[in-house]
Parts: structure tokens; C-alpha cells; sequence
């Protein structure tokens, strides 16, 4: 197994509650499940869950300096909405990171993870006017429930946090112009699910822009169909808790490939 | 390096309750399975790859739904009739609606032995365009007029598109789902492979194709008619001795390749 730099990092396990450390351990995976489809950006970007059992008021964010195939659940650091570091560690927090972060978790209590990226094709198709094209079925997923939020510049500027929330008001995904993606959702595994559909849903629009002149569009009704059936899904998975969307599945191929993430 | 089976969920005691012949399909296609996400044509858990089970009963093999690809094994496909209902137990769930494109096939094109269906970002770009696959390169000789289209309903929920299936892939060995994917249906399931391979190859060069004559204002330069027939002909008898049993398409070296990265797939 490959040394990491938090190898040197002491194990949170018997330290924090259950919960916080399943937590934890699902947060690490997603860095590593992003990391693997060339997804990160350096040390760049960040991934964000609620602390369970803080009444909302604390969450989880990336130690910054490490790559996201270093991350692990005992190096992610605690904070509070005022930005306070909340036990002891080597890595600061981004002042942006922080930001953007704070801005969806504090804005909507009904969110558990949020994550935002720089890929190629999200910032590609961040930097093209107009918005996501409602013409194949991953993207009815997406239909009238897409946010865009304008660039500001470095988002280190706390007063960007009412303009964040505002733009992203209820929906849970949302394109940051000339910037990349943000996603956020009721728990690490829809939140995952999510920014892997609305990537591949900029991969495909960049793709067929680039070549089509006659792109098939579809009827109103099939739109509208679509996406209230992606609806339904929805709500029967967060109350059910579906075990078939693969997140099981990827943290046991995450564990055989490089199980560090459990440090 | 290789890597034991030991995290993924097999179902120990399958081998022996199938035939030879039934368990040497499982293992090509969980292998296919593993091909596919090994050249990330994968889409989380979803989307399946079907295979025909030898014998008069019509029953298939699909994988556990909620497994990523990485995990399929030849003891945890699942036997399936053409509804998408179990006919051997199995712990695992299956997708009956996502059985239907496949079931359609398969009940209607006793040729084909697997179906395989992406979700591909280049097949999904490819399918939302108002293009067929051109006589553009030697690779896309595969499907050039060979290739169904089949206008996108919505989620399928409804049985009677199953006719509609049938009669937009024809006799053809693919079908672009339009607004949706990518499907090919193939004699065996080494056959299927390589024709995934080489659809999803031909849709991203064509799409490349398409935006760098879009841009420069030049024209896609077409192959000839009759040199394109000529080559699409060679084609067909590749798959025709597929079906006959003259070519394994080299599966053992995609098998070897496999067994190299992780075993498990033979379990």
C-alpha cells in the first residue's frame, strides 16, 4: 500500500462518535472516488459533510495541501460556520473552500454534503453561455432544476456567500460560470451520484455543440415525464435508503484497491 | 498482480448448480462486464449486459443490480427470464425495466447471444445528434448501414416499445437509442465486446470529425460506396465466423489482460 503524508496523522476512530467516524470514512471515499476519474484539481477544490450530531453546526472539509487521493477519514478537518478550527491539525482550511462551503451548508439545512469541481468539461461548459440543453435522458435530470451563480473571482469575499445561496435557492446542483460545479444533497452518496451525472451531462453537451448543427430535441412532455420520474426516484431513495445506486459496491472496490482512506 | 476474490459478494455453490457450458457463459460475460468498466464505458451501477443461457427456455443472464461492473462475478450474474423474473434464487435484485430493451432483443433476434447497452458521454452526444454513422473511417465500416436509429419515449415503462425496439434494430447489429445510448447485439459475447469497443470508438471519432469540419468549414471526406461496401462486406463475414465459431476475437489475451488487473470475475 502506498505511504501517504497522514500516515503520520493519529487515528480518529475511538475519538469521535460512530456516527462522525461513518461519516468520515464516506467523506474520505468521495476525495478518492474523484481523484480516480481525474476529477480533482491538485489540492484544489473541496468536498463538505455535516458532523452528525452538532445540530447542524459543524462540518467536515479537506485538509488543504493534501492531494484528494491522500485524504483520509482522520485528516479531515471539524469547523464551525464562523470558521473555527475544532481540534488540532497540521493542515490549514482554503479561505475559499471555506466560503463556498459554509455558504451551502449554513443556507440549507435540509443538505448533508456538498462538492464543488474544476473538471475540463464542467469549465468548459461553465464558460459558454446559455444553459444545460434538456435533450437526452441524463440531462431531464437536470431540467428547470439547474442553478447558475456568476463569478465573482476568488471566492474569499464572505459577502459572496448570500449571492451563493440565493442562486442556488432549493435546487442541488448548480453550475458556477467561468468556474466549475457544485452539487449538494441529503447524504454523501446522492451528493456523489449527482456530480457524476451532471459531469457527464457537461461532457455530453460539450461533445455534441461542438459537432451538431441538428441536435434532437424532445417534447415538451417527455421532458416534464422524465424528469418527475427522476423525481420519484429521488424521494423513494431518500426514504428508503437505496442500496442500488453502487456506493456500497465502490467503497468495497475503494477498500481492496487502497483501503488508507480508512486511517 | 493479482488480486483474490475475497471482498467481492460471490454466491458460492452456483458452479455446481449450472452446466459446464452455462458456467463457461458466466464467466465471459462477467469478464465483458469488467472489460467495459476497465474502458469506463460505465454508468455508476446503472445499465446492463445481457447474454443468452444455451437451451430452449429463454432464459438470461443479467448482472446483480447495485453492483458496480467491477464486481460482477460469474456466481453472482443472475438468471433471468424474459420478463426480468428470477428463475434461480439469487440474494440480488434485478432491473426488470431496465431488462426490457434487452429482453426485446433477445426474444426477437435468436442470432444474437449478448446484448450491451452504455451510457457513454461520447454515445449519449452521438445519440442527441441528427447524425448516422458515416463512411468516415475504416472502423466505422462496422456499423455503416448496419445500424438501427429508434426515437427516445421517455423512460421505458411502457411494454409496447419493446415492438417499436424490435423493428428500428431490424436485422442490424446496433441501435442508437436516440436521446439515451448506445446498444449492440452480438452473435457471442466476444463478439459483443469488440462491437461496444468499436461503436463507442466510432462515435467520438465521428463527433471529432464533425466539429473539426464544422469549424474549419471543410467537408467530412466520405469513402466511396463501393470501396465502403467492400470493407463493411469484410466485416460481416468477421462476425458471421464469429457466429459460426471460426473467431474468438483473441478473447483469451482480453481474459489474460483481466486476470492481470483482478481475477475475481471467474469466481
Amino acid at each position: 500500500m502506498p505511504a501517504t503524508a497522514v500516515d503520520t496523522v493519529p487515528s480518529l476512530k475511538d475519538k469521535v462518535s460512530p456516527e462522525e467516524w461513518q461519516t468520515r470514512v464516506e467523506l474520505a471515499a468521495f476525495y478518492r472516488l474523484v481523484a480516480q476519474h481525474g476529477w480533482d484539481d491538485l489540492v484544489g477544490t473541496h468536498i463538505s459533510a455535516r458532523v452528525p450530531g452538532t445540530d447542524g453546526k459543524e462540518f467536515l472539509l479537506n485538509p488543504y495541501g493534501l492531494l484528494f487521493d491522500e485524504i483520509t477519514a482522520s485528516s479531515l478537518v471539524r469547523l464551525d460556520f464562523d470558521g473555527n478550527l475544532l481540534h488540532e491539525s497540521a493542515y490549514p482550511v482554503n479561505a475559499a473552500g471555506f466560503t463556498i462551503h459554509s455558504s451551502v451548508l449554513a443556507g440549507r439545512p435540509d443538505v448533508e454534503c456538498a462538492a464543488h469541481t474544476h473538471t475540463v468539461a464542467g469549465m468548459a461548459l461553465s464558460a459558454v453561455e446559455g444553459t444545460l440543453r434538456p435533450v437526452h435522458q441524463k440531462a431531464l435530470r437536470f431540467y428547470n432544476a439547474l442553478a447558475y451563480h456568476p463569478y465573482e473571482g476568488i471566492a474569499d469575499d464572505p459577502d459572496e456567500c448570500a449571492r451563493l445561496q440565493r442562486d442556488l435557492g432549493d435546487h442541488d446542483a448548480m453550475v458556477l460560470e467561468n468556474h466549475g460545479l457544485l452539487t449538494c444533497g441529503r447524504n454523501i452518496r446522492s451528493t456523489w451520484a449527482l456530480l457524476y451525472n451532471l459531469e457527464k451531462c457537461c461532457a455530453v453537451q460539450v461533445a455534441l455543440e461542438a459537432a451538431g448543427d441538428g441536435i434532437i430535441e424532445l417534447s415538451d412532455d417527455i421532458k416534464q415525464n422524465t424528469y418527475q420520474q427522476f423525481q420519484r426516484t429521488l424521494k423513494n431513495n431518500q426514504s428508503g435508503g437505496s442500496k442500488l445506486d453502487g456506493w456500497e459496491s465502490s467503497l468495497r472496490l475503494l477498500k481492496k484497491q487502497d483501503p488508507s482512506f480508512l486511517h | 498482480m493479482s488480486v483474490t476474490a475475497m471482498s467481492v459478494p460471490t454466491q458460492p455453490g452456483v458452479r455446481d448448480q449450472v452446466s459446464a457450458e452455462e458456467w463457461q457463459i458466466r464467466v465471459d460475460l462477467a469478464a465483458l462486464y469488467r472489460l467495459v468498466a476497465e474502458e469506463g464505458m460505465t454508468d455508476l451501477a446503472a445499465t446492463h449486459i445481457s447474454a443468452r443461457v444455451p437451451g430452449p427456455e429463454d432464459h438470461f443472464l443479467i448482472n446483480p443490480y447495485g453492483l458496480m461492473y467491477e464486481e460482477v462475478t460469474a456466481s453472482n450474474l443472475v438468471k433471468v427470464d424474459m420478463h426480468g423474473e428470477k428463475v434461480m434464487e439469487s440474494p440480488f435484485p434485478v432491473n426488470p425495466a431496465g431488462f426490457t430493451i434487452h429482453s426485446a432483443v433477445h426474444m426477437a433476434r435468436p442470432d444474437v447471444q449478448c446484448v450491451v447497452h452504455t451510457h457513454t458521454a461520447a454515445g449519449m452526444a452521438f445519440a442527441s445528434v441528427e447524425a448516422e454513422v458515416l463512411p468516415i473511417s475504416q472502423t466505422s465500416m462496422y456499423f455503416w448501414g448496419r445500424t438501427g436509429y429508434h426515437a427516445w419515449e421517455g423512460i421505458s415503462t411502457n411494454l409496447d416499445e419493446r415492438d417499436r425496439i424490435v423493428r428500428d434494430l431490424g436485422t442490424n447489429r446496433a441501435l442508437i437509442l436516440h436521446n439515451h445510448g448506445l446498444l449492440v447485439a452480438g452473435p457471442t459475447i466476444p463478439a459483443a465486446w469488440v462491437m461496444i469497443f468499436q461503436l463507442e470508438r466510432v462515435c467520438k471519432t465521428q463527433l471529432e470529425a464533425m466539429a473539426a469540419a464544422k469549424a474549419s468549414g471543410r467537408d467530412l471526406a466520405l469513402i466511396p460506396a463501393d470501396v465502403a461496401e467492400k470493407t463493411a462486406k469484410g466485416f460481416d463475414q468477421t462476425l458471421q465466423n464469429a457466429a459460426d465459431g471460426k473467431t474468438n476475437f483473441d478473447w483469451e489475451a482480453h481474459l489474460r489482460a483481466l486476470d492481470e488487473i483482478d481475477d475475481s470475475y471467474r469466481h
